[in-house]
């Protein structure tokens, strides 16, 4: 008898296929949930320093709901321009308010490739790595105020792999620049922060 | 040779080109299990004949093809509504869209309703709301331009919102393109000329944008090359049939080329002109082409230089410095539009300021300028751009392109 029968009738044992799950890397999972907070903390307050950032959310309808995160199981960040206008930093649940803009990055790996800065937004964007639902030039303007957040957030040596074009003197001038980083970073991680972690909690 | 970390390429309509290739149709829509088409055209179209060309091609075969006539330059879903019902009360079974890009459109969204068995066309909004597979759908192009035959996307007006409404789908490629010179034989001078700069701006950002990927660039290459060995001749020498296919060749193999890899700045700021001054495509398209290769040239140097030869053939390329490669591409570009503009009677536009309509108007007028640059922020092509082109670079691009002056590279922000 062959020791390899391809037409055998024998009921399979299943025992001996187990079910493969993909392995979660809490790491990488805390990782961009850590970044995807600074990044919506960042956009609030930049809303409120930055004149390109505030123009942007200004041109959103009242009421603008952006989410972003990671497909299919997160993590998310989500935002939401408040009755006064201002763009305000909701946290890191997927709120069952329906989003005007989703941006799904499509999986965790694509998120790490972003996140640790080896791809800029606008390469991710043309390798498909997003999935947008809602309004494209709405997330086109997302991209902007993205990038000018990278900007101020980010060292000069990193920013420049994040963003197309690094902004120079002429378009943003150095003292500006650094004078506007520290105003973001007091307004992002300072007065609210643990107010935000509270209430996410 | 530049190979991404990644890329996607997908170009699966069946091409047949050739000057007999209509009479082909019956046997290959047999092949589609399909034998009653709709025809679908527009009122010039019908005009200049080409609709009887077409029956008559088809008319040994099939026994008979239903001819919608009357779509509209700027076809909404309305439109599209009402040709469905025209398609059902004929028990039709694939359709044939004999147009430009407006008759293209139109029939994917016909091809749409039709066969996912809706009511209308809103009922399929979305990204990827279209995700079965559709009728069969000939595309018979009449104009070697715009290269939708082989897009998967269809822009179809909504009036009462006056929005353009996007679908996007693979199922939206055509099951076949027939490529045949006689349907572009009687194309006037100027519209030849205008559709084939839209093409070769499709196969140079193809070729130099972010989306570049090897499948892309060899489509981009060749269209290139047939384009610069045939667009001037054709003008000169209108009859001629073979040029004639060599053209149409040309835009379907842009059109394959750029679906895949995308456009940049030069459709960024061409869509804008045409959105906010009613400008038609192709001569935006002309107008702005140089400069698009000139705003990106410091981050594409070496790319835009190996545009030399398609362009200008392989003595000239070998005779070029490869550090002047470059600006001899954008130098030729520029001549081309200026012996267009010469070989036409000046009816050819070089700059956005030459741009008029049929009573001589200015299309474009400088203080359009801002509110055009404004609204390239909200255009999905700027993203595939080298570089990053804001609201105020937007505005000097459009300044020098109206007055017809190279770009003043000391005020491009390289960063």
């Amino acid at each position: 008898m062959n020791r390899f029968t391809p037409f055998s009738t024998a009921p399979a044992d299943l025992g001996h296929y187990p079910e493969i799950r993909p392995k979660t890397s809490y790491f990488r999972k805390a990782y961009i949930a850590v970044m995807l907070l600074v990044v919506g903390r960042g956009l609030e307050a930049a809303a409120r320093v930055d004149p390109t950032v505030r123009r942007i959310f200004e041109q959103m309808p009242d009421g603008f709901c952006l989410c972003v995160g990671v497909g299919p199981a997160g993590p998310w960040m989500m935002a939401k321009k408040d009755k006064k206008g201002r763009l305000r930093y909701l946290g890191w649940h997927p709120r069952a308010a329906k989003a005007h803009l989703r941006l799904t990055i499509k999986n965790l790996a694509s998120a790490m490739r972003l996140f640790t800065f080896q791809e800029s937004t606008a390469q991710a964007f043309n390798y498909d790595r997003f999935m947008v639902e809602g309004s494209l030039p709405q997330a086109l303007a997302f991209m902007r105020a993205l990038d000018r957040v990278e900007v101020y957030l980010l060292p000069k040596i990193i920013a420049r792999r994040a963003v197309k074009r690094y902004p120079g003197n002429s378009e943003l001038p150095g003292w500006k620049k650094h004078f506007n980083r520290i105003r973001i970073y007091l307004r992002a991680f300072f007065p609210d922060l643990i107010r935000v972690i509270y209430k996410n909690i | 040779m530049i190979l991404p970390e990644f890329y996607d390429f997908c170009s699966r309509a069946k091409i047949v080109s050739g000057q007999n290739a209509l009479e082909k149709i019956p046997a290959l829509l047999a092949e589609l299990d399909a034998g009653r088409p709709l025809i679908i055209t527009d009122p010039g179209v019908e005009n200049a004949g080409l609709v009887d060309v077409v029956k008559q091609a088809i008319a040994r075969g099939l026994e008979s093809a239903p001819v919608y006539s009357d779509v509209p330059v700027d076809s909404d879903y309305h439109v599209v509504d009402k040709i469905a019902g025209v398609y059902r009360e004929n028990q039709c079974d694939a359709i044939i869209a004999v147009g430009g890009g407006s008759v293209i459109d139109t029939a994917k969204g016909v091809n749409i309703v039709v066969s996912l068995g809706g009511k209308t066309l809103l009922d399929y909004q979305g990204a990827g709301a279209v995700r079965n597979k559709l009728n069969p759908l000939v595309i018979l192009p009449t104009t070697a331009g715009t290269g939708s035959e082989m897009t998967l996307v269809a822009v179809i007006a909504d009036p009462e919102r006056r929005e353009k409404m996007l679908f996007v789908s693979y199922f939206l490629l055509p099951d076949l393109a027939v490529l045949d010179a006689r349907l572009t034989r009687t194309l006037p001078d100027f519209i030849t000329a205008a559709t084939a700069m839209d093409a070769l701006s499709h196969a140079c950002e193809a070729w130099y944008c972010m989306e570049k990927n090897p499948l892309s660039d060899t489509l981009a290459f060749q269209a290139i090359d047939l384009i610069s060995q045939n667009l001037l001749y054709v003008i000169q020498n209108p009859e001629d049939t073979q040029a004639r296919l060599a053209l149409a060749n040309a835009s379907t193999l842009a059109g394959a080329a750029f679906s895949n890899s995308m456009v940049g700045m030069v459709h960024n700021l061409g869509h804008s002109t045409g959105a906010v001054c009613h400008v038609p495509h192709g001569n935006c398209m002309a107008a702005l082409l140089p400069y698009g290769l000139e705003y990106n040239l410091h981050r594409r140097d070496e790319i835009i230089g190996q545009l030399l030869l398609p362009l200008a053939g392989p003595e000239t390329y070998a005779a070029t410095p490869r550090h002047q490669r470059a600006e001899k591409t954008i130098a030729l570009i520029r001549q081309l539009n200026q012996d267009l503009h010469d070989a036409i009677g000046g009816r050819h536009p070089r700059f956005l300021s030459e741009i008029r309509d049929r009573d001589g108007r200015r299309l474009v007028e400088k203080n359009m300028l801002p509110k055009i640059a404004e609204k390239a922020l909200s255009d999905g092509a700027r993203v595939p751009n080298p570089e990053e082109l804001l609201a105020e670079d937007a505005q000097m691009v459009l300044e020098h392109a109206w007055q017809g002056t190279p770009l003043d590279r000391t005020k491009i922000k390289t960063g």
